[in-house]
């Protein structure tokens, strides 16, 4: 508020100072957030090929297990799925995106041969191998979902953020602190104006006063002159 | 540190993974869903072996509120949905709010 603010050339500077700072920093903080978002953008594509590939992928492995199923029988499928003793791993890494940590996911043993799986060769059937190698690949398409959708919240959060400083300076910061400037030039200047009346009128005053003196010695002098004609014509 | 991938779901929908070597799942059966569905989602929440959590899409709606909030927003370990449109939980509504646009928008 700008009367809370009180009207002093040290605070006007400050005040000025701050402005700078704040422009500055809106300008950085809307180029961040175009910035991201243009990365956004890049990323927002490869997210929609992944997610179509993902529901591809979903579709395939489960048509695939719906006839294992049917042709095995719920209990050989859910044995083979006991069986199983390698487990998919991953590894996260980051990298750094316009300040942004982003995810990247390696995974390992994904993808497993048939020696690999646990279940023997003998005891399962080739309808349980092609639904677990469907799984597989669809856990493979997880893997790069799971990267390139983490990347995307962690950027939109970052958007989020940055919108909300550029907002806050662009609408409640800077304002105020023009509304504190202007309210503090105002007053600076009728300070100015009223002191350069007060001098106006003291000069005024003391003029005044300087030709009352002037007109006083004058009349002084005068009668001095008449008393000393007055004196020689007496003579 | 390597970490894990859960599954969680009903029993149907864990199978397959299972077959594919994912050893940390929970089986909720559909008729306990609304039940027992929010202490499994917490629970895997909890587990720091885990890095990626798989779901059905339609399954959040099972949850309570502060539970999907939860799955949703979490970064480590990030939600992957299957069977939805566009992108795993909250995904299209962050959009939304943080561009201002409806940037997924399905053409039909």
């Amino acid at each position: 508020m700008a009367e809370d603010v009180k009207p002093t050339r040290k605070n006007l500077m400050a005040i000025e100072d701050r402005i700078e700072l704040s422009e500055r920093g809106h300008d950085t903080l809307e180029q961040k957030r175009d910035g991201l978002i243009m990365e956004f953008m890049d990323i927002l594509d490869q997210a929609q090929d992944v997610r179509n590939d993902l529901n591809e992928d979903y579709e395939t492995a489960q048509r695939k297990l719906n006839m294992a199923r049917a042709m095995e029988g719920d209990v050989a499928v859910r044995g083979a799925a006991a069986a199983l003793k390698e487990h998919p791993e991953i590894t996260i890494q980051s990298k750094n995106i316009m300040g942004v940590v982003v995810p990247q996911i390696e995974s390992s043993k994904v993808k497993k041969s048939l020696d690999e799986r646990g279940y023997g060769l003998l005891g399962s059937s080739a309808r349980i191998d092609e639904a677990a190698d469907a799984y597989e690949e669809l856990l493979e398409t997880i893997i790069l979902a799971a990267e390139v959708e983490t990347a995307m919240k962690k950027m939109l959060t970052e958007i989020e953020t940055t919108k909300r400083r550029v907002n806050a300076l662009e609408f409640k910061l800077l304002p105020d602190l023009y509304t504190n400037q202007e309210y503090i030039e105002q007053k600076l200047e009728e300070q100015e104006r009223e002191e350069i009346f007060r001098m106006k009128k003291i000069k005024e005053k003391k003029e005044e006063a300087e030709a009352e003196e002037a007109a006083a010695a004058e009349a002084a002098a005068e009668a001095a002159d008449a008393d000393a004609d007055a004196v020689a014509v007496d003579e | 540190m390597s970490q894990e991938i859960a599954v969680i779901g009903s029993p149907d929908f864990t199978t397959g993974f299972r077959l594919a070597g994912v050893q940390t799942f929970e089986n909720v059966p559909d008729d306990e869903k609304d039940d027992a569905l929010d202490d499994a989602v917490e629970r895997v929440l909890d587990n720091e072996n885990v890095g990626i959590i798989v779901m059905y899409d339609d399954d959040l709606d099972h949850l309570s509120r502060g539970t999907r909030k939860a799955v949703e927003t979490s970064v480590e370990p990030t939600l992957v949905t299957l069977g939805g449109g566009a992108g795993s939980g909250d995904l299209r509504g962050q959009i939304k709010r943080a561009i201002g646009i409806d940037l997924m928008e399905e053409d039909d």
